[in-house]
């Protein structure tokens, strides 16, 4: 069988996601018959309103969440718990109080491939280099309290990559930083995932956005989810070409695209602003 | 608020001048007091106290007892330690174990350390045992319920956050339980060293009393003693005044250690 080539990375089919109030019986369907395959290597952004199911389809891929109904699959098998093969970056950071800057980014290293094969030292130069990535050196020893909320943000991303995971998951990760900021960590982003090496080496990534030019300036494809209950609304390839650079932003398809998804969600916000 | 605090920590000898003045006001009064009583009272005074704390110390076996209760404090204290903060992830961590075993912790708890006494004396006879066995039983409570609050109140996204990194269940309570709920466990801490003392103490003077201010040793045993062959109320102040002042010790260095193992909370 050559299905294996063929086969998605991750696979989600018909996922539905119902919470149910312990108290009350109330019942919120977050998700709605959410079907997406997402192959190997590819970067996928989704977009929508709040409330849509996001995070919802980020922590059942996660396996923090189990659907409903429906089927999530990642290289074929059902998913059915976390694992270090899935990094995810928390819309709220979750970053542990009682550990510095430094122990945060390490936090993983000890469990998850590749730090735990790695000796402290290595471990430490590791840490430092993802420090340094997310600009925060000199601010190692710092407690999460003490930072500010766009650095917490860098902190949790730094500690996603430097855990290496080869699937990430990201919810809103660069939403609190300054624009200046936010571009250069798109770029190195994508510098991480691996936009100049072969699709094989990529790291396959869902990237949560409120930012549409963000995710047209990042994905391969976005997905255009509407709300109550949560739905792909559209999928749009952006084929731009890659490697990607800001003069991407000056193409006159990058405006296209970004019109496309805007005139996608459009309706729905403003139904919700009404 | 923080301007008072500030002040506070950049004056400590203003500070200590502070929490020295009341009770020097009310020694002085009370000595005045004391004075206009008759020579031959029994009611003590702040000087009898001094002259019956010096007696004591020097070879009156004051150092020997104290070291005895307070030995006897730390490793009731430590078995309570061990065993409300085990038993506190636990409950803390699994609604279905928490569930079956509150019952019985609910149960125990309204139990008064002194009322174990009884089965402790028979099963361990009148000696260190059964004091210790009432301290651990005193301590344990306050340990295992602010262990149990502390536990069952960790942020469910840490520990989503530890499972996606790959952390094992050891791995996830070392890392993330027991450092989200230190603040609680150490306020059960302290709690717990407070009970400990007044159950220690209750605890020698049960035991003395039963075998005669025999075997048990201890402050309380002392404090027996003097109340029961001299009634000497100066030397029963005085062991009273030790373990007030030993207890508000090892209360600071409580709170030393947790500026120490808590840097993150200021
Ligand atoms: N644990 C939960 N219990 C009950 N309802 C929940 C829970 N988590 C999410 N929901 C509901 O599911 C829906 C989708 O939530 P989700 O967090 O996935 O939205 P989102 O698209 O990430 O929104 P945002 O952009 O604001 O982050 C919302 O209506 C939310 O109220
Ligand atoms: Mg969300």
């Amino acid at each position: 069988m050559n299905g294996a080539v063929n086969r998605p990375k991750l696979r989600l089919q018909g996922v539905t996601k119902a919470f149910v109030a312990p108290r009350t019986g109330h019942r919120t369907l977050a998700l709605a018959d959410v079907s997406l395959d997402i192959d190997q290597g590819e970067f996928v952004c989704i977009v929508g309103p709040s409330g849509c199911g996001k995070s919802t389809i980020l922590n059942i891929v996660a396996g923090l969440d189990a659907p409903t109904a429906g089927i999530v699959e990642k290289d074929g098998a059902p998913i059915a718990g976390p694992g270090p093969d899935r990094g995810v970056m928390f819309q709220d950071y979750a970053l542990y109080p009682w550990q510095t800057v430094q122990g945060n980014i390490g936090f993983g290293l000890n469990y998850g491939a590749p730090g735990k094969s790695m000796s402290q030292a290595e471990r430490d130069a590791r840490v430092a280099e993802f420090v340094k990535l997310v600009s925060l050196t000199g601010s190692e020893s710092k407690y999460p309290h003490q930072l500010s909320g766009g650095m917490r943000q860098r902190v949790a991303l730094a500690r996603l990559l430097a855990n290496g995971p080869d699937i990430l998951l990201l919810d809103e990760p660069l939403g609190a930083l300054d624009a200046q900021t936010r571009i250069i960590l798109q770029a190195e982003l994508l510098r991480i995932w691996g936009e100049t090496a072969p699709r094989e080496q990529r790291k396959t990534t869902v990237f949560i956005t409120h930012d549409i030019e963000e995710a047209v300036f990042l994905a391969d494809r976005v997905v255009v989810m509407s709300s109550h209950p949560g739905r792909v609304r559209d999928i749009l390839t952006i084929d731009l070409p890659r490697p990607r650079d800001e003069s991407i932003r000056a193409d006159p398809r990058f405006g296209h695209f970004a019109d496309e998804i805007w005139r996608l969600i459009r309706d729905q916000a403003l139904q919700a602003i009404a | 608020m923080t301007v008072a605090a500030q002040s506070f920590s950049s004056r400590p000898i203003a500070a200590v001048a502070r929490g020295v003045a009341l009770p020097l006001v009310l020694l002085l009064v009370w000595q005045a007091w004391a004075s206009t009583l008759p020579a031959n009272t029994r009611a003590p005074s702040p000087a009898q106290v001094a002259r019956a704390f010096e007696t004591l110390a020097i070879g009156g076996g004051l150092v020997g007892a104290t070291l005895q209760s307070l030995g006897r404090v730390m490793l009731g204290f430590l078995i309570a330690l061990v065993l409300g903060v085990s038993l506190g992830v636990l409950m803390g961590s699994s609604r279905r174990v928490s569930r079956n075993l509150d019952p019985i912790v609910e149960g125990f708890r309204p139990i008064a350390p002194m009322a174990i006494l009884p089965i402790a004396i028979l099963w361990f006879g009148a000696g260190t045992p059964a004091a210790l066995s009432i301290v651990a039983y005193a301590a344990f409570f306050p340990l295992l319920l602010n262990t149990i609050h502390g536990v069952s109140r960790v942020d469910r996204k840490l520990l989503q956050a530890a499972r996606t990194m790959g952390l094992p269940l050891h791995a996830r309570i070392l890392r993330v339980v027991l450092p989200a709920a230190l603040p609680s466990i150490m306020l059960g801490a302290r709690l717990a060293m407070g009970v400990a003392w007044t159950a220690i103490i209750a605890a020698e003077l049960a035991v003395g009393a039963k075998s005669g201010g025999g075997s048990s040793g201890g402050l309380g045993q002392m404090m027996f003693v003097f109340y029961a062959y001299s009634i000497d109320l100066n030397n029963i102040v005085v062991c009273m005044i030790v373990v007030g002042v030993v207890a508000l010790l090892i209360d600071r260095l409580f709170r030393v250690a947790e500026r120490r193992l808590m840097p993150w909370r200021i």
